[in-house]
């Protein structure tokens, strides 16, 4: 029996590579089925069926390896890293985009209540071939937001230094960690509906530049982020595939935020912001959201009379009517919502 | 089984009827929703683009007052309530730079959160504590025939690591929940796609757009009806119908119910008392599924 190298971590004797205390955990293992749709220009598409033996430390990228090397040499996938940081295994596994590498097999199996695993390539970007995608349209995108820092030229000679203190640092820091895999963007509905809307990774890029203080071209970079950020839907999927948890969503809110700012609004800026504004407003004043007020500022009074059309076709007009009771603790409201001043 | 219950502004406004139908369903099932004192907005899914630490102190404030009144669970019919909770209550813990100015704002205000009460949705409270075999007791009328569309949408689902209930790419409550009424659930490729709501405050024409997407995608998989989980869905996808219609050059209506409107028709509870609206009607009298 092998014995456990025993060695002296911070005053204390640790065991390392000691043998798992229950045989069962390292003993599990599983056949699985691997269904891979696959793609050539020349073939067209098919599904095609793998069968292999994994166990609770195969990564989806060492599946994949395995077929290519001991079964199938003409299937085609990208990986490199395996670690979760060159972004390049982003897949659809069981129709959840994902990166291979940060996805165990036996995991998903339990996951998913299945032995069978399908694997396809992200939507959205055109086919290479098997599991490959061709990312430019993803990388134009990026380019769009300028995804380096433009410090000042006093920087550059060399007669100031750039300072960035912490609170900024931390509130950048999420935000910077994009490693540019292209699953937020192949799952996002605003970026099929909508050619002006740059996307989520290019507005966390985006935001992530405009936001930090050592950055001099601030006004481009409203003008090339805010209009866009008022065209994503708040779906939650780039939060929700995300495999670096950088939350793209969060930085379109914090870059609607910068609304105010720009000289020259576009339509869609100008109704976002009548709309939060109306709805900011509302709670001030009763701690709810007044719908009719809100609609009334937001639209303007020809197009809430026009609407009202569809309101009384759908039967729901006797509740515009209602008048909801405001908040009794209206004080705690008004604190709140004046920033904590009384 | 005693829960808080938060309905939110839109089931207490425009869409009334989800507010009817799941205090009704909710008596027929023993569940007894007790609302949450005095809540307030929880800012509308819009308020933390304005003022982060105001929508997070806000949405305390209504867990506060859960846990004042003895209770842990908040239960809410809408998803973008439910979201906005629990993204709340997410950042507060996670994000100490937010924790402290959010401290700062409440301290000399009754919010006083001690971090036990939480939300959930409606959806899991029925699938998971109530129970399908208990709801299915109830059935008096086995809705046979009809095929239900389950639309799930966003935030009931999304962000995963935040909601949690279920596998956000393959979801099944609101199959479970049709199944239960011997109706034939419909899943459809738009299925956990978003309505567009959120979208009709600054680009209306793309939030229809979005509408239709789900609408068409349920109507061409086969679905007579649908069923959401979201009172803010509810706006959009029942209300909007016929704008959809003259937008997108449609010939059909599919009208939109929430959950609870489909289970009250299978405890055979009437139109009126779930306040089912004209759209919805209109194709249950088609099917012969009310007179």
């Amino acid at each position: 029996m092998q014995m456990a190298e025993v060695k002296q971590i911070e005053g204390k004797n640790v065991e390392m590579n000691s043998q798992p205390k229950s045989s069962a955990i390292k003993n599990e293992e599983k056949e699985i089925v691997v269904k891979v749709k696959r793609f050539s220009p020349d073939k067209g598409e098919w599904w095609q069926e793998y069968k292999l033996k994994v166990d609770r430390f195969t990564q989806m990228t060492e599946v994949l390896r395995r077929i290519k090397t001991e079964q199938d040499p003409s299937l085609s996938y990208r990986a490199a890293c395996h670690m979760a940081v060159c972004g390049s295994c982003g897949m659809k596994i069981n129709g959840a985009p994902r990166l291979a590498c940060k996805t165990l097999a036996l995991e998903l199996t339990k996951e998913y209540g299945s032995d069978e695993i399908t694997l396809e390539p992200m939507d959205l970007y055109p086919r290479v071939k098997d599991l490959v995608v061709d990312l430019e349209d993803f990388y134009q995108r990026m380019y769009k937001v300028k995804p380096r820092l433009y410090p000042s030229e006093e920087v550059l000679e060399g007669k100031a230094e750039h300072r960035l203190v912490p609170e900024d640092q931390r509130e950048l820091w999420k935000f910077a960690q994009c490693i540019w895999c292209g699953l937020c963007v192949s799952s996002c509905p605003s970026v099929r509906n909508d050619p002006e809307f740059l996307g989520p990774a290019a507005h966390a890029k985006g935001y992530r530049f405009l936001a930090d203080p050592r950055d001099t071209i601030t006004e481009e970079r409203m003008n090339i982020l805010v209009d866009s950020s008022w065209r994503c839907t708040y779906c939650y999927q780039c939060f929700n595939v995300c495999p670096r948890d950088i939350e793209p969503v969060t930085t379109i809110k914090k870059t609607r935020a910068w609304s105010g700012k720009m000289k020259d609004k576009t339509k869609v800026i100008e109704t976002g912001e009548k709309h939060v504004n109306a709805i900011a407003d509302t709670i001030r004043k009763s701690g709810k959201l007044l719908e009719a007020e809100v609609y009334l500022r937001t639209y303007g009074l020809a197009q809430a009379m026009s609407d009202m059309l569809f309101m009384l076709k759908s039967g729901r007009m006797k509740y515009a009517l209602i008048k909801e009771v405001p908040v009794k603790g209206l004080n705690d409201i008004e604190k709140v919502m004046n920033g904590g001043e009384q | 089984m005693k829960v808080a219950y938060y309905p939110g502004c839109a089931t207490h406004g425009l869409s009334k009827d989800v507010d009817i139908a799941t205090k009704k369903v909710a008596e027929v099932l023993g569940l007894e929703l007790v609302e949450v004192e005095d809540w307030n907005c929880c800012g509308g899914g819009f308020l933390d683009e304005k003022d982060e630490d105001a929508h997070v102190a806000l949405n305390l404030r209504n867990l506060s007052n859960v846990e004042k009144m003895g209770l842990d669970k908040m239960v809410t019919p809408c998803s973008v309530c439910l979201g906005s909770h629990r993204l709340a209550t997410y950042k507060y813990n996670e994000n100490k730079d937010l924790r402290k100015r959010v401290d700062k704002r409440i301290s000399g205000t009754t919010i006083k959160y001690e971090n036990k009460a939480t939300a959930e949705h409606l959806v899991w409270v029925l699938v998971r504590d109530v129970g399908l075999e208990n709801i299915k007791k109830h059935v008096k009328k086995n809705l046979n025939g009809l095929k239900v569309g389950a639309y799930y949408g966003c935030q009931m689902l999304r962000p995963e690591q935040i909601m949690g209930f279920e596998l956000s790419f393959k979801p099944h409550s609101l199959q479970d929940l049709i199944s239960v009424t011997g109706a034939t659930p419909v899943m459809f490729p738009m299925a956990t796609a978003c309505c567009g709501f959120p979208l009709m405050g600054s680009n209306p024409k793309g939030g229809l757009k979005l509408a239709f997407n789900v609408l068409n995608s349920a109507k061409s998989s086969g679905a007579d009806i649908m069923i959401h989980p979201c009172s803010l869905c509810h706006l959009q996808l029942d209300t909007l119908q016929d704008k959809v219609k003259s937008e997108f050059n449609v010939g059909w209506t599919l009208p939109a119910i929430y959950i609870t409107q489909l289970l009250g028709l299978s405890f055979g509870l009437s139109p009126e008392e779930l306040g089912l609206g004209n759209y919805a009607k209109e194709i249950l009298k088609q099917k012969g599924v009310i007179q």
